[in-house]
C-alpha cells in the first residue's frame, strides 16, 4: 500500500476526490444537492462545485462520443482527472497534482482500481449507493456513510499527514486482487476437509467460507468477486499480522485522525443524530477473543448484556445480506458467512454455529494450520532469485508478485520502466476490450540501464517481469522468461 | 441364496448363523461311536473291525466315506496320521495300537506302568516327533520309525495331568492340573518348534468360601481367530466366559464375556466367534478382532436352511427331528464349525448370515469394518458391503457417517493391497498402483497359528493356511465368486457401483454438494493411502462441481491438483463443464499442454481458432498427426490472405512433398481469388 513511497505535497494539494450523483441538483441553486462526498471536505462549496462542474462537464462532452463508457482519464498540465463511474450516474473522480520532482508518477488504472475498490467494499457493508439514496432522497445518511467509510479507507494511505497513493514503485503489484498460498495436494486435501467440516457446522445454510493463511488465501466458497472483496478487508482489518500491528505502532496516529474524522463527519451527519453511522474499516477495532472468534463493537453492542452485535455485509451477486463470523487459529483465519435470512433466532443462532465450529471443526484447524505452517516458506516463499515479476490471473483475479521487499532493491529507472510498459498494456487492453481479449501480447524493452522489462499477456494471464542483471542479448532475456514460465506457470507463457 | 424358512426352523427366520440342509449323514451300521480327526479332519465311525471315515473338510453332504480294516477290539480314540498312513487307535489306559495301511502290519505301544494312564494322543507335524501321548504324568513325544515299524521315544515332558485339551488348528495343547484343574501348562508344537508357554492359572468365582469348584475340559475352549489363539473358559459360578490371549511368551487375560446358560459351546466360523448358548439355543457373536468385547448382534437362535417341505412324508418327519434336535444333548461341537449330532450321525456345518448380520445392525461403518474382514463369503460380503454404502448414500445419512464408511473400505483395501492379498485374487492393471503380491509364506506362517510375541499385538497375520483351504471349499460351491476372496473394494468398482450408480438417482442440486463432500473425503482417505483414484471420480467431481455451478472452486481443486489431471479430466473441463464456463474450458486446455497430449492440444487451438499458436505448437513438439487441411480451413475461414499463405508455408517446410498434394494446390488456387492476395 505504497508506504515505501516518499511524501508528496500536501494533502489539499495533492488529492481532490469527489463522488457525485447526476441524477441530483439539474436545477439552478440546487448544484449541491449533486455532491456525496468531497474531500478535503474542509474546501469551500464554489471550489468543490467547479471540480465537479469541469468533471461532469466532461464526462457530458465524451458521452457524445462514447455514451457506453464515457471519458476514463483526462491529463491536464498539472493535474490528472481519474474517472470511475461506479453505478448508472453516479461518478467517482480523483484529481491527483503532477509533480515530477516528487515520486507523484502515476499509473492510472493503479488508481483506477483504487476507486473501485473503494467503492466495492462500499456496497459490501453498505449496499449500493443508488439504493440508499432511493430510500433517503435527503442524502444526508449517505453522505455520513460515504464520508466515515472512505476517510476509513483513505487513512491506510496516510503517511504522517500526507496521502502517498499507489504510485510507479507499485508497478509489481495489483490492486483488486488475491494472493494465493500455494499448498501441496495433501496439504489442499486437508483444507477441503476442513471446507467441508465448516459446510457441515452452518448446516443447511447455505453459507460460505474463506480461509486465509497469514495474509493469503487457502481457499473460498464465494464467487472471485466477493472472494476479492472479503480478501481485501480480511487482510487489511482481520489477519493477525493487522491484529497484532494494530496495537502497537499505527495505533497513535490512527487515534488522532480518527478523532478528527469523528469532528466532521458529526458536523455533516448533523440532524441524524437517531442514525447509527457503521463504521467497518475503522481502525483497530477488531480483536481476538478468548474462544477465537474475532469481535468487534464496530456493529454495535446489543443492549444489555455488552456482547457485541454479529457483523453484516452483502454479496455483490446475490445480493445477499450474510452475517459475518470469523475465527483465527494463529495464521490461520477462517471466515463464515451465513444468510441473515436462515438464521431466524440471530445472535443465539450465530452463538450456537460458533459452538459447533469449536466442537466439530477445530481438530481440523489445528491439523491444517500445523500443516500449512510446516509448508510455509516465510515471507518471501515466492521471491524467484534474479526476477522482479508480477503475474496476474484475470480469470480468476488472482496475482503473485515478488516480495515488497525484494521489489524495493530495483532501481527506479526499472521501476518506471515497467510502470510504462504495464501503462501501455493497459491501454492495449482497454482498446481490445470486449471484442478479443485473448489477445496474445508481448513487449520486450531495454530500460535506461540496461534492466529489461518484459511484458506478456495471454489467454487472461499477465506476466510481468524486470531483470536488472541480466546479460544483453535479447535471447537470453526471452530464455529467462521461457525458464520462469515453464517453472512457475506451468508453461502459460511459453508461446512457442 | 434362496431363503427356505420352513416354520419349524427355530422361532421366526430371524437368526445370524445358520446349518444347511441336508446334512453329512455319517450312519454306520455296527458303530461304536464318532470321533473327530480335526488333524484330518475326518469324521471316524469305527465298527467292530472297520474304520468309516468322511471328509469334512471340504464339507460337501454327498462326501463317499472310505473304509479301512483294523482287528477288533474297544476303541477309545482313533485318529490318524498326517500323512494318512497310519491308523492309530487307543485300546485302553495304557495301550495304543497302530496299522499301517499299505501291509496291513500292526504295533503297540504301551505305557511303562499300570498307573500311568493314557489320556488321548494326537499326530503333530511337529519337527521333532510325529506323534504325542498325553498322559497323567505329562506328555510323551515319539517319531514313527517306518523301518522298524515301532516308535521312538523322542523327549518327555514330566508333569501331572488331570485332563487336556488339544487342537490341531492351534497346535496347541493344554494340560490341567491341580485340586481345581485350574492350573494350565501349554505347549505349542508347530513346525517350527516346541514352545513352552508360561504356567498361568484360571480365574475361578466361588460361590461360598468352602466350595471348590472343579474346571472341566468342556469348559475351556481353545478358539483361533485371525491368527491368534485365545483360550475361553466357562467360569459356571460367576456365569462369566473368561478369555486368555496366548503370545510367545506370555498368557494374558483379555477381559470376560457374559454367558446366559451353564452350558456354553464356541465356534469358529470365518473368524467370527460364535458363543453358542445351549440352554437358551441362541448364539451371540463376536468379532474379537479389535479386541471388542461388544457383540456383533442381539442373541438369535440357529436356523436349519433348505428343509424340504412337507410333502414327502418321511423326509418331512425327518426333518422336524433335526429341528427338534437342536442343541441337543448329542450335539457335539467340532472344531472350528462343525457340530455332529451323535444320535443321528448327522454332521452340520455352522454357517453366517452375513445378510442378516448386515441388516440387524444400523451402526453402518462398523458392519463395513466386519464385513471387510469376512473371507469365507467374501463376494457376498464385498456386494453386501456395496449395496450398504449406496444404500445409506441413496438414504442421505450424515456425512459424518458417510466419512467414516468409505475409510472403513479405503483402509480396508489399502491394507490388503499392503499384505498382497488383494492382488492375489483379481488381476489388477498396473495403472491402479497395486504391488505384486511377493509375500507367500512368511516363516512361522507355515504352523497354522503360531503366537506373535506380546510387544507386537497389532502385526496381525490375516493370513491363514486354514482360511485358506476353507476358502476353496466355498469357492467350489459358488462358482462365480472363485476370483473374489476379499471382501475389499479397489476403487474403480467403487466408483461404478456406489458413486456412479448413486450420481444417476440423486440430481437435486443439495445433492451434488453432499456427493460431492463424500467423493472428496474419498480422494482424502485414498491419498492417505497412497491408492491411486481412478480418473472416472475425479470427472465425476468435476461434474458435481459444475452441476452446481462452482466454477471457481472447481479451479481450485484443479490448480491445487486434488484433482489430478488425466485425459478423461481434461475432456469434462473442455466438453462438460467448459461447455458452459470458459475459465473451466481453458483449464482443460492447460491440463492438456500439462499432460503432453500434443495432438488434443494442437486440435483444440485450431478448434479455437488460433490455429497460428497451433502451428507454433505442433512445430515445437513435432505433431505431425494432425491434417494440414484442419489449419488450412481455419486460416481460410478467417478471410485473412497472410495467414492462409502462412499457414502454406510452414506445411510446405514441415512436411516433405507437400507441396505435391492437391490441398496444397487447392488453397494456393483459394489463396490467389482472395481479395489483396500475396504470393506465397
Amino acid at each position: 500500500m505504497g508506504l515505501s513511497s516518499a511524501a508528496i505535497t500536501t494533502p489539499s494539494e495533492a488529492l481532490k476526490f469527489c463522488i457525485f450523483d447526476l441524477r441530483r441538483g439539474q436545477h439552478e441553486g440546487e448544484e449541491l444537492e449533486k455532491i456525496l462526498f468531497f474531500f478535503p471536505a474542509d474546501l469551500p462549496f464554489p471550489t468543490q462545485l467547479s471540480v465537479i462542474g469541469l468533471s461532469e462537464g466532461l464526462i457530458t462532452f465524451t458521452r457524445i462520443f462514447s455514451p457506453e463508457a464515457a471519458c476514463e482519464v483526462i491529463e491536464a498540465e498539472l493535474h490528472s482527472h481519474v474517472f470511475f463511474e461506479a453505478e448508472p450516474d453516479i461518478w467517482m473522480v480523483m484529481v491527483v497534482a503532477k509533480n515530477k520532482e516528487t515520486e507523484a508518477i502515476w499509473r492510472i488504472e493503479a488508481l483506477r482500481s483504487v476507486l473501485k475498490e473503494i467503492h466495492s467494499l462500499f456496497i459490501m457493508f453498505h449496499g449500493s449507493i443508488r439504493v440508499l439514496l432511493d430510500k433517503e432522497p435527503g442524502g444526508g445518511l449517505t453522505r455520513s456513510h460515504l464520508f466515515t467509510f472512505i476517510m476509513d479507507y483513505l487513512n491506510d494511505f496516510l503517511m504522517g499527514n500526507k496521502f502517498v497513493l499507489p504510485n510507479f514503485r507499485d508497478s509489481l503489484k495489483q490492486r483488486g486482487t488475491v494472493q494465493m498460498l500455494t499448498v501441496g495436494r495433501e496439504a489442499a486435501i486437508e483444507v477441503q476437509s476442513l471446507v467441508g467440516a465448516l459446510d457441515s457446522c452452518m448446516g443447511n445454510t447455505s453459507g460460505y467460507s474463506v480461509i486465509l493463511f497469514q495474509d493469503l488465501l487457502v481457499s473460498t466458497t464465494l464467487t472471485p468477486d466477493d472472494t476479492t472483496n472479503l480478501f481485501s478487508y480480511a487482510t487489511s482489518r482481520l489477519t493477525p499480522r493487522v491484529l497484532s500491528s494494530g496495537r502497537s505502532s499505527t495505533w497513535s496516529y490512527l487515534r488522532k485522525g480518527n478523532a478528527e474524522l469523528a469532528s466532521r463527519s458529526a458536523s455533516i451527519g448533523s440532524g441524524l443524530d437517531g442514525f447509527r453511522i457503521v463504521r467497518p474499516l475503522q481502525h483497530g477495532k477488531w480483536s481476538k477473543g478468548k474462544d477465537g472468534f474475532l469481535v468487534t463493537d464496530i456493529w454495535g453492542v446489543e443492549v444489555g448484556n455488552l456482547v457485541p452485535t454479529t457483523p453484516t455485509l452483502w454479496l455483490q451477486q446475490t445480493e445477499h445480506k450474510m452475517y459475518l463470523c470469523a475465527y483465527q487459529h494463529k495464521s490461520l483465519t477462517i471466515i463464515l458467512l451465513i444468510p441473515v435470512t436462515s438464521m431466524l433466532n440471530g445472535e443465539e443462532g450465530i452463538s450456537m454455529l460458533k459452538q459447533q465450529l469449536l466442537e466439530n471443526a477445530s481438530a481440523k484447524i489445528v491439523k491444517v494450520e500445523e500443516k500449512l505452517a510446516k509448508g510455509w516458506g516465510g515471507e518471501n516463499a515466492y521471491h524467484v532469485k534474479g526476477y522482479r515479476y508480477l503475474l496476474v490471473d484475470g480469470d480468476r483475479n488472482i496475482s503473485r508478485a515478488s516480495p515488497p521487499g525484494k521489489v524495493t532493491t530495483l532501481t527506479k529507472e526499472s521501476l518506471l520502466a515497467i510502470n510504462k510498459v504495464r501503462e501501455d498494456v493497459d491501454l492495449e487492453k482497454s482498446r481490445g476490450n470486449g471484442n478479443n481479449d485473448d489477445k496474445d501480447l508481448e513487449i520486450c524493452i531495454r530500460a535506461k540501464n540496461n534492466a529489461w522489462v518484459i511484458a506478456r499477456s495471454t489467454r487472461g494471464k499477465e506476466l510481468y517481469i524486470v531483470l536488472e542483471k541480466a546479460n544483453e542479448t535479447l535471447l537470453y532475456a526471452s530464455e529467462a522468461i521461457e525458464k520462469f514460465s515453464d517453472r512457475y506457470c506451468n508453461g502459460a507463457f511459453s508461446l512457442d | 441364496m434362496s431363503r427356505n424358512t420352513s416354520s419349524s426352523g427355530g422361532s421366526g427366520a430371524l437368526s445370524h448363523a445358520y446349518i444347511h440342509y441336508p446334512p453329512l449323514r455319517c450312519k454306520n451300521n455296527g458303530s461304536t461311536g464318532l470321533f473327530y480327526d480335526d488333524g484330518n479332519k475326518l469324521l471316524i465311525s469305527p465298527t467292530s473291525n472297520q474304520v468309516v471315515s468322511w471328509k469334512t473338510s471340504p464339507y460337501t453332504p454327498q462326501v463317499a466315506s472310505t473304509t479301512d480294516t483294523i482287528s477288533e477290539g474297544p476303541v477309545l480314540s482313533i485318529r490318524y496320521s498326517l500323512d494318512l498312513k497310519l491308523i492309530a487307535v487307543q485300546r485302553s489306559n495304557n495301550e495304543v495300537q497302530f496299522w499301517v495301511k499299505e501291509t496291513g502290519e500292526t504295533f503297540s505301544q504301551k505305557s511303562k506302568s499300570e498307573s500311568d494312564t493314557i489320556l488321548g494322543f494326537f499326530w503333530t507335524d511337529c519337527a521333532v516327533c510325529d506323534i504325542v501321548f498325553v498322559k497323567t504324568s505329562g506328555l510323551d513325544l515319539y517319531s514313527y520309525v517306518p523301518e522298524l515299524k515301532s516308535l521312538e521315544l523322542v523327549d518327555s515332558k514330566k508333569v501331572n495331568v488331570s485332563w487336556y485339551i488339544y487342537t490341531h488348528e492351534s497346535r496347541l495343547v493344554l494340560l490341567a492340573s491341580g485340586m481345581q484343574c485350574k492350573s494350565f501348562m501349554g505347549y505349542q508344537l508347530s513346525s517350527a518348534g516346541i514352545i513352552r508357554l508360561p504356567r498361568f492359572e484360571m480365574a475361578m468365582a466361588k460361590s461360598d468360601v468352602n466350595s471348590k469348584p472343579v474346571l472341566s475340559a468342556e469348559d475351556v475352549h481353545i478358539v483361533t481367530v485371525y491368527g491368534r489363539i485365545y483360550c475361553l473358559q466357562v467360569d459356571r459360578v460367576a456365569m462369566l466366559l473368561h478369555s486368555y490371549r496366548f503370545y510367545r511368551d506370555a498368557v494374558i487375560q483379555q477381559g470376560s464375556l457374559p454367558v446366559y446358560s451353564t452350558k456354553i459351546a464356541v465356534s469358529v466360523v470365518d473368524n467370527v466367534l460364535l458363543i453358542h448358548q445351549v440352554d437358551a439355543k441362541v448364539i451371540i457373536l463376536y468379532d474379537i478382532f479389535a479386541d471388542s468385547r461388544t457383540p456383533v448382534s442381539a442373541p438369535l437362535p440357529l436356523l436349519i436352511r433348505g428343509l424340504p417341505r412337507g410333502s414327502n412324508i418321511s423326509s418331512s418327519q425327518s426333518a422336524n427331528d433335526t429341528s427338534a434336535n437342536l442343541y441337543s444333548d448329542d450335539w457335539n461341537f467340532l472344531v472350528p464349525d462343525l457340530v455332529c449330532d451323535v444320535s443321528t450321525g448327522f454332521l452340520w456345518k455352522i454357517h453366517l448370515d452375513l445378510e442378516a448380520i448386515s441388516a440387524s445392525s444400523s451402526e453402518v461403518p462398523l458392519v463395513l469394518e466386519f464385513l471387510q474382514r469376512r473371507k469365507l463369503e467374501a463376494k457376498k460380503a464385498k456386494d453386501l458391503c456395496l449395496e450398504l454404502l449406496r444404500s445409506i448414500m441413496i438414504e442421505r445419512r450424515p456425512l459424518p457417517v458417510i466419512f467414516r464408511a468409505v475409510n472403513v473400505l479405503v483402509t480396508s483395501f489399502a491394507y490388503s493391497l499392503k499384505t498382497g492379498s488383494y492382488s492375489k485374487s483379481t488381476p489388477v492393471n498396473s495403472s491402479s498402483g497395486v504391488p505384486e503380491n511377493n509375500s507367500g509364506n512368511k516363516p512361522g506362517d507355515t504352523s497354522g497359528g503360531g503366537f506373535s510375541t506380546s510387544d507386537s499385538e497389532d502385526n496381525i497375520n490375516l493370513k491363514k493356511e486354514n482360511g485358506e483351504n476353507l476358502m476353496v471349499s466355498e469357492d467350489q460351491q459358488e462358482s462365480q465368486s472363485q476370483l473374489v476372496t476379499s471382501a475389499t473394494i479397489p476403487p474403480d468398482e467403487l466408483y461404478t457401483f456406489v458413486f456412479a450408480s448413486v450420481e444417476e438417482e440423486m440430481i437435486a442440486f443439495a445433492d451434488a454438494s453432499y456427493l460431492f463432500s463424500i467423493l472428496l473425503e474419498f480422494i482424502r482417505s485414498a491419498n492417505l493411502e497412497k491408492i491411486k483414484v481412478h480418473p472416472n471420480i475425479y470427472v465425476l467431481a468435476v461434474r458435481l462441481l459444475g452441476r452446481n455451478e462452482r466454477y471457481a472452486e472447481l479451479g481450485q481443486f484443479v490448480l491445487n491438483k486434488i484433482i489430478e489431471p488425466s485425459k478423461e479430466v481434461a475432456l469434462e473441463l473442455l466438453e462438460g463443464v467448459g461447455s458452459r464456463n470458459i475459465q473451466t474450458r481453458k483449464l482443460g486446455v492447460d491440463m492438456l499442454r500439462q499432460l503432453s497430449l500434443h495432438h488434443d492440444y494442437v486440435v483444440l487451438l485450431v478448434q479455437d481458432g488460433c490455429y497460428l499458436e497451433a502451428l507454433r505448437y505442433a512445430r515445437k513438439h513435432k505433431v505431425s498427426t494432425v491434417r494440414p487441411s484442419l489449419f488450412l480451413e481455419a486460416a481460410y475461414a478467417s478471410n485473412e490472405p497472410q495467414h492462409l499463405a502462412a499457414v502454406l508455408r510452414f506445411f510446405g517446410e514441415f512436411i516433405p512433398g507437400f507441396g505435391t498434394t492437391s490441398e496444397h494446390t487447392t488453397y494456393i488456387r483459394a489463396l490467389a481469388d482472395m481479395p489483396s492476395s500475396i504470393t506465397v
